[in-house]
Parts: C-alpha cells; structure tokens; sequence
C-alpha cells in the first residue's frame, strides 16, 4: 500500500485538493475557526511555560497569561534538583528504547512468519490472535498473570507485557506482503535461512512501516504510567508520567529529602513547581515532534492508523 | 488515478482466513515452514501467556475470592458462589452511578467527539490557504502525543481557582467568586472539551488521508455543474469517506464501556466521584487497591461480555445499513 506514490510527499500532510477558488465570506469563516481551535489547543502549552518561570508567591495571585510578571528560574532549580526526577527520567528512557526495539523486532518477526504463504496452520493462528483484540480477561485476571510470571515490581514488567501486539502485527503483515515474492525466491535460492532472510533482507525494505510502529511504541512506553501504579510499589521504578502524577496531584514539594532554604519557600508554589516538572516532561515529545510528524502522517497511508 | 486502496488490517487479516482466500494450497512442512513455525510460536506463547491465560483467570468471577492476600489463593482455595459476583454489583449502591457516568460519558463522545474530528477534517480540506493549513496541523496535532497526565496537569492549572480561566472570569465580572471546576457538575463537560482539544486534531488525520485520496475530477466535474460548496461536501466528500467513517464508528461502538482510564483518571478527585466513577476506576479501586479480586472480575467481565455484544450490534447495524462492517 505504501508503495502507491500517488501523492507527492506533501500532499497528504496538506490534504485536500488544491482548488484554485475565489474566497467567499465561508473560507473567512472557516479560517478564523481553525485558527480559533489552533489558539486555545496551543495556549495551556503557553500559559504553562509562563507559570514555569513565574516566581510562586506572585503566581498564585493569578493573573499571569501569557509572560510571568516576576521572572523567576527557582521552579527548575527546585525541580532539577529533585532526584526522583532523574531516576524516573532514567527509568523512562531506558524503557522507551528497550521496549521499543525490543517490541518492534518481536512484533515483526512474528508477522513476518504470518506473511508466508507456506505457515502452517495460519487460519487457526489468525483466529487465535484476533480473538484478542475483542475479547480479554480484565485487570485483575491479567494483574495475577503478572504476579504469578514474577514481574510484579521489577523494570521488566514495562518490556515484556509490551513485546507484541495484534494490532502491530497486522499491520507488519500488511507491509510484508507488498514485497515481491522474487526477492524472497531469490534469497531462498541463496541457501538464506527464514531467520536470516526477515534479518537481513525484510526488515532493511520495510523501513517506513518498522519506523511508524516503533514510533507509536515508543510514545506509548514515554506516556504510560499505569503500569506502575498498578505493578509496582517501588519508588526506583517510577516512570516519569507516575512521578509527574505524584507532583501534580499532590502538589507536594518535591524532594522531601532537600529542605528548602527559608528564602526559597516565597519563590516557589507547588503549583509552579510541578508546571517546570510538566515543561521538563514535555521537551523530549517537543523535540522529536518534526520526527514524529513526517513518520506517522506517511503512517497514515501505510494502515497503520490508531483510533 | 488517485485511488489508494484502504484495507484495514482487520480486513486483510479477514480475508486470509476466509475460506475462498487462498483455498488448497499444499502446504509441505519443510525447513522454510519449520522456521516459520519457531517464529509465529513467539506470538502464539505470548498470546497464550498474556491474552489466555487472564481469560482463564476469569474464573475468579464466580468464587469468593475477595480479601485474600494472595490473589493464587483467591482462585484456588475460595468457594464456587455461582454468579453472586455479578449480582453483588448489580445490586451495589453506586452501580446505577457508575453505569450512568461510564455510558453518559461515552455516548457523549460519540456524539460529539467521534463527528468532530470529520467535521475537522472537512473544513481543513476546504481551506484554501496552503500554509495556514499545515500550520493548523502541525499545532493541534501537538497534544495528543501528551500523556493525559501532562495535558491534564496543563489543563488542572488552567482551571484552577488561580488560573487563567477565573481569573479572567472574574475580571469580566461574570462570577463573582472563583469557580471550582473539581466540583461533579463540571467534570462532564470538562471530560468532554479536553477530549475535543487534545484529540480532534489528531483525530481528523486519517479523514484528512481519505479526502485527499478522492479523485479531483470528480470535485473539477461538480464545479462545472456548478456544484456549491455545500453540494460538493454532501455529495461528494461525505460519501467518499464514509468507509472509513463506518470502520471507526464501528471500533467506537465496541469501545462505548471504555472510558480512556488515564483521561478519567487525571480529572478525578474526592469531591467529583459522584460523576466521575466510571468502570476502569471502579475496577482498579476495588480490585487492586481494596483486593476484592471476585469482586472486580466480575465487573470486568460483565464489561467485556458488554463491549463483544455492542462490537456485533454495531457492524450489524452498520452492514445493514451502509453495507459494510469489518466482519
């Protein structure tokens, strides 16, 4: 499907048409709308940032909209200097690339054997996976599989539950099957093993597929905190989204460990403290957003699309 | 031409086992197929581990497994009960509660949330500056990368009694004291309005693919008949995206018990509970936190059964009346 260079590379991130038209009174309209929408979806961002560096006895005076009033850097001192931030930045990262490379190869190689046409006993696999999608045990069912498997309070409950995913698979399949049998006859041919051929041959040619999925992995694993509330009681564990969670809703000061001096007790609000936390959070999505846009609009064609 | 063809990968997966789609091929169990055979068992064990065996657990339903420590012992050494489980929560004094917030909410966003993302779509293809339109894109397509908990954190400071909202609110003198957005009367909308603003941008994506994927001859053939725009919209766009329309409505319907736990989750508060109870936090504090494993199987299970039924109903509807479902 992928292969179908229909539109020009733009065309899709632009949709549309492009009709040339007089404007009428409807494209005013429409335009302050979207732009209206585009405003009050960017604006918490804004607002945020200009709590961030608000010094928190002026903050929570209200008011501040869209710069801070009394420039203040004490929030990020207060957060940076919070060691749980650190770890769980650690334990964030190091999921995100483990899970994702891990998830993605996984994911793939099991597609890959469901994209030949010589698997025996496909059907029945097909059903048996796709019953999954629909139908599932529920929480706590799951919670005890967990348990019994040892992964209750350890990182690798964050990669192993996550390896692989119907929906992912399907979407492997897709791909795989736009590739021409030939190159598969010809490695075949060359004495290849399956192993060797998905390694070495399949996975170089499915590049725009391997890096829309690994991508969806990769903001799922960053974004996710459920799994340690729920499989975790140990403070070393704590993802960046749990620790987050903990910041903002019990706006409690971070660090019970560091005691704040006195003359930092006025700078800072939790309020304020937990925005820098929220910035700091966001800035790696920031950063990778260009990435993540090229990647997932292509991804849209490919099939791979998420509800 | 510019047809794509858009098989969803439920589709193709469907095509596979059905019996006309590759009918007898001998299959030889060579070494090809024995490898193959290793590969696809990683899927088949994980599945089996993960997906199976919790069905199996499923049992803990129809015991008095609640209380125990060990949730080993709730299965295996508790007592048959029959279905007391699930009468137990149709007779709980927040059943009715937590019904009304899980449907109300979801049918709400089915309303409101699943048409918002078309309606998105169709006034962003028919804008006619290039650059505002992927400026549009770019930016409110932003949030739906954030976690809940960020977007939520974002949106708690903006609503509070010292955020932006009251503070502007008083300003203009329409209130008089700050509003407590925690309180239940605001949680609906509130559920409601941060669904629109973090996910419609990115919700309209896949309308925005499919509308690009229409033939423009057939719009250049509208302009001539002299087509308004309000025409070429109803007649041509709408019935070009109304697969895909159909597909998602259709995953919607099934998902009508899922409330999105992170989303209801970050909102929730002590004061609020009355309107915000829904399923999944119901299930995960009487299950995890309070070990009422029985109990919450139970609740859990009703769900499913719930959610497979209305997956049926809906493509039953849809294939009766568009002439298309996914299965």
């Amino acid at each position: 499907m992928v292969t179908k260079k229909v539109y020009k590379k733009n065309q899709l991130m632009i949709g549309s048409t492009g009709r040339k038209q007089k404007k009428h009174l409807f494209d005013w309209i429409n335009v302050s709308l979207l732009l209206v929408f585009s405003l009050m979806s960017v604006y918490p961002l804004i607002y945020v940032l200009a709590g961030s560096f608000s010094e928190g006895a002026d903050y929570i005076n209200g008011g501040i909209w869209l710069f801070p009033r009394v420039f203040s850097l004490e929030n990020y001192n207060v957060v940076l200097n919070d060691i749980r931030l650190w770890k769980a930045y650690g334990i964030t990262i190091a999921r995100t690339i483990l899970g994702t490379i891990t998830g993605v190869i996984f994911t793939a190689i099991v597609a890959y054997a469901m994209s030949r046409p010589n698997l025996i006993g496909k059907p029945v696999i097909y059903r048996f996976f796709i019953f999954t999608m629909f139908f599932g045990g529920g929480l706590i069912p799951y919670f005890l599989v967990i348990n019994v498997l040892g992964l209750f309070d350890s990182f690798w409950v964050y990669i192993i539950p996550a390896l692989f995913s119907v929906y992912n698979m399907l979407v492997f399949v897709n791909f795989f099957k736009t590739i021409p049998e030939e190159i598969h006859e010809s490695a075949v041919m060359d004495g290849a093993s399956e192993f060797r051929i998905f390694f070495s041959i399949l996975l170089p040619l499915s590049g725009p597929v391997v890096s829309t999925v690994a991508l969806w992995i990769a903001v799922g694993h960053w974004n996710s905190f459920f799994e340690t509330m729920i499989y975790t009681s140990n403070e070393n564990l704590w993802t960046l989204q749990y620790y987050l969670m903990k910041v903002i809703n019990e706006s409690s000061m971070p660090a019970p460990g560091v005691s704040l001096p006195v003359e930092l007790l006025n700078k800072v609000a939790p309020e304020t403290v937990s925005l820098a936390a929220i910035i700091i959070s966001v800035i790696p999505i920031f950063i990778i957003y260009p990435l993540i846009l090229k990647t997932l609009t292509k991804g849209v064609v490919i099939g791979s699309l998420k509800g | 031409m510019l047809t794509i063809k858009k098989k969803k990968p439920y589709e193709a997966a469907l095509e596979e086992i059905s019996p006309l789609a590759r009918r007898h091929e001998k299959k030889k169990f060579t070494r090809s197929a024995f490898e193959l055979g290793i590969m696809v068992s990683f899927g088949v064990i994980f599945i089996a581990i993960f997906a199976y065996l919790p069905m199996f657990g499923l049992i803990l339903a129809f015991k008095s497994g609640d209380g125990y420590l060990n949730i080993l012992d709730a299965i295996f050494k508790s007592e048959w009960v029959g279905f007391d489980n699930f009468k137990a929560f149709f007779n709980d004094p927040d059943f009715k509660d937590v019904m009304l917030n899980t449907l109300g909410l979801n049918i709400l966003q089915l309303c409101i949330n699943f048409p918002a993302p078309i309606l998105f779509a169709i006034l962003l293809s028919e804008l006619p500056w290039k650059k505002i339109r992927k400026t549009v894109q770019v930016i409110t397509y932003f949030p739906y990368f954030l976690s809940w908990i960020v977007y939520g954190g974002i949106i708690l400071a903006l609503i509070n009694s010292d955020g932006i909202i009251n503070t502007v609110l008083l300003k203009l003198n329409i209130v008089s004291d700050p509003i407590n957005f925690g309180e239940s009367q605001y949680f609906w909308p509130t559920i409601i309005i941060t669904s629109l603003l973090k996910g419609m941008g990115w919700g309209s994506i896949i309308y925005v693919a499919a509308i690009a994927g229409i033939d423009p001859q057939l719009f250049e053939a509208a302009d001539m008949d002299g087509a308004t725009r309000l025409h070429r919209i109803i007649h041509i766009t709408i019935p070009s995206i109304a697969p895909t329309i159909v597909l998602f409505f259709i995953l919607s319907v099934s998902g009508i018990l899922n409330n999105g736990f992170d989303h209801i989750w970050t909102f929730q508060n002590q004061i609020n509970l009355a309107r915000s109870e829904v399923l999944d936090t119901f299930i995960y504090k009487y299950g995890a936190v309070n070990l009422q494993y029985s109990y919450t199987t139970a609740v859990g299970f009703f769900k499913s059964v719930v959610a497979i039924v209305l997956l049926g109903v809906g493509n039953w509807v849809a294939k009766k009346t568009t002439g298309s479902g996914i299965f």
